[in-house]
């Protein structure tokens, strides 16, 4: 490794992020999962409420929304990929 | 999948103590902004306390961690469309004979590669932050290995360019 | 009346807008241990646009590309080892976009990695009207096409940040903190 090398993983050495960082993140997660699980109850009483067509129609709204997601993610790394080529070789 | 030792809640408080430090400083060396570094690191932990159950091992939550830190960081420097530009006015220059770890050779260093696009960007953090070889780096970005090492070689060319410039290089350096 | 008819018909086929070509890969299918096969008409397309969330930033791109497609088909398959799929494989897709109103517009392709990529459009008169892609590697095979007109520049910023990864086990141990 040369010098500049050297100097790079200097300059980009790991840093320790702001105090208290730890204590957020847990405190958080811990609020997010009562957070979700209030929603289930709340979804699940809109079930009861207005029966299942509503929820079956987001069901499969949701499931079509995956399938364009995953397709186009299919589609996308190759069309990224060749551009990623294509500018390496034009700069 | 394994139920390993990662399902607990004292598990995920040690995961988030290990590696908050190389979460937080992808985003930093990525976005150059504490603020954002840190919003970045705290939705990735919150990623992985809900997909605490895919992970198989200790090894596997790292190098799940880092693979997400660097798509989330990607994705906030896409959100705020701006590439920083380093101002010369901002930035105090070091010497052109720099001693090993000049902390304004260091800074310097940090801001130029905060202006390279992209993916050299996260390939160098990847390779001088986190120590991977291009193979790993190929592997974490989903990134042919020939791209990787072009970044690589590219990028160094092109410090070593700007440093030139300002004077800056090998003869003024001592390790 | 006939010219009509033809009208008619003609108008029905656009709506339609079927699959641009087949893409038959039974012979790789069996050798194949997972694979992925989507099939998205322009009314699944609509359908779905109508749940994508405006305020994700991914979605929200998603939901803007899809707005001139028509039809989206995906075929995609991974093997164990390499060697499981030949070029001859893809022989009979490449066949279909030798068509007059087919060009392929651009191919990468690296020695060192056994991955090649290319992107053909379909037009008619001026306009594009369709992509097709075909994307292998020693492990993997992509073919899509997408019908209608589709920002490639878009769809391919896209690449590779939708949602969590799915992980392999590092084959190698991880620096320690």
């Amino acid at each position: 490794m040369d010098w500049l090398e050297e100097e790079l993983r200097r300059a980009l050495a790991r840093e320790d992020p702001p105090d208290g960082f730890a204590e957020r993140v847990l405190s958080r997660s811990a609020r997010g999962a009562w957070g979700r699980r209030g929603w289930l109850a709340a979804a699940a009483m809109v079930v009861v409420a207005f029966g299942a067509g509503g929820a079956w129609r987001q069901h499969q709204g949701n499931q079509a929304k995956e399938e364009v997601m995953l397709a186009l993610r299919l589609a996308s790394g190759p069309v990224s990929h060749i551009q990623s080529e294509v500018r390496g070789m034009t700069q | 999948m394994l139920i390993g030792a990662v399902e607990t809640e004292c598990d995920f408080r040690s995961l988030v103590r290990q590696h908050q430090g190389m979460v937080f400083s992808i985003a930093l060396h990525y976005l150059r902004d504490r603020g954002s570094a840190e919003e970045v690191a705290q939705e990735v932990f919150f990623s992985l306390h809900r997909n605490l159950h895919q992970i198989e091992s200790l090894a596997h939550a790292m190098a799940w961690l880092r693979k997400v830190a660097v798509q989330r960081a990607i994705d906030e420097g896409r959100r705020r469309s701006r590439r920083p530009q380093v101002a010369l006015a901002d930035v105090a220059e070091p010497a052109s004979s720099v001693k090993a770890g000049d902390p304004l050779l260091s800074e310097l260093l940090r801001k130029l590669v905060a202006t390279l696009p992209e993916a050299p960007r996260m390939v160098m953090i990847l390779r001088y932050q986190e120590d991977l070889e291009p193979a790993e780096i190929a592997a974490a970005l989903e990134m042919p290995l020939a791209t990787v090492k072009s970044h690589l070689q590219r990028s160094l060319a092109m410090l070593r360019g700007k440093l030139a410039r300002r004077g800056i290089g090998e003869s003024g350096w001592t390790g | 009346m006939r010219s009509l008819l033809v009208a008619c018909l003609g108008a029905l086929a656009l709506l339609a807008a079927p699959q641009q070509f087949h893409i038959n890969l039974d012979s790789v299918a069996s050798k194949a241990s997972s694979h992925v096969d989507v099939s998205l008409d322009a009314s699944t397309l609509q359908f779905a646009a109508k749940f994508l969330d405006a305020s994700d930033p991914d979605e929200a791109k998603v939901k803007k590309l899809i707005v001139g497609i028509e039809g989206i088909y995906v075929r995609h398959f991974e093997f164990k080892s390499s060697g499981a799929w030949s070029q001859a494989d893809l022989e009979p897709i490449r066949a279909q976009l030798h068509g007059p109103e087919w060009s392929r517009i651009v191919g990468v392709s690296s020695s060192e990695d056994g991955e090649n990529a290319e992107i053909w459009l379909r037009h008619s008169g001026n306009k594009s009207v369709g992509v097709a892609i075909i994307a292998t590697e020693p492990k993997e095979v992509t073919v899509v096409n997408i019908a209608g007109n589709i920002d490639l520049e878009s769809l391919s910023e896209l690449g590779g940040h939708f949602g969590v990864p799915k992980m392999k086990t590092p084959d190698k141990p991880q620096k320690e903190e």
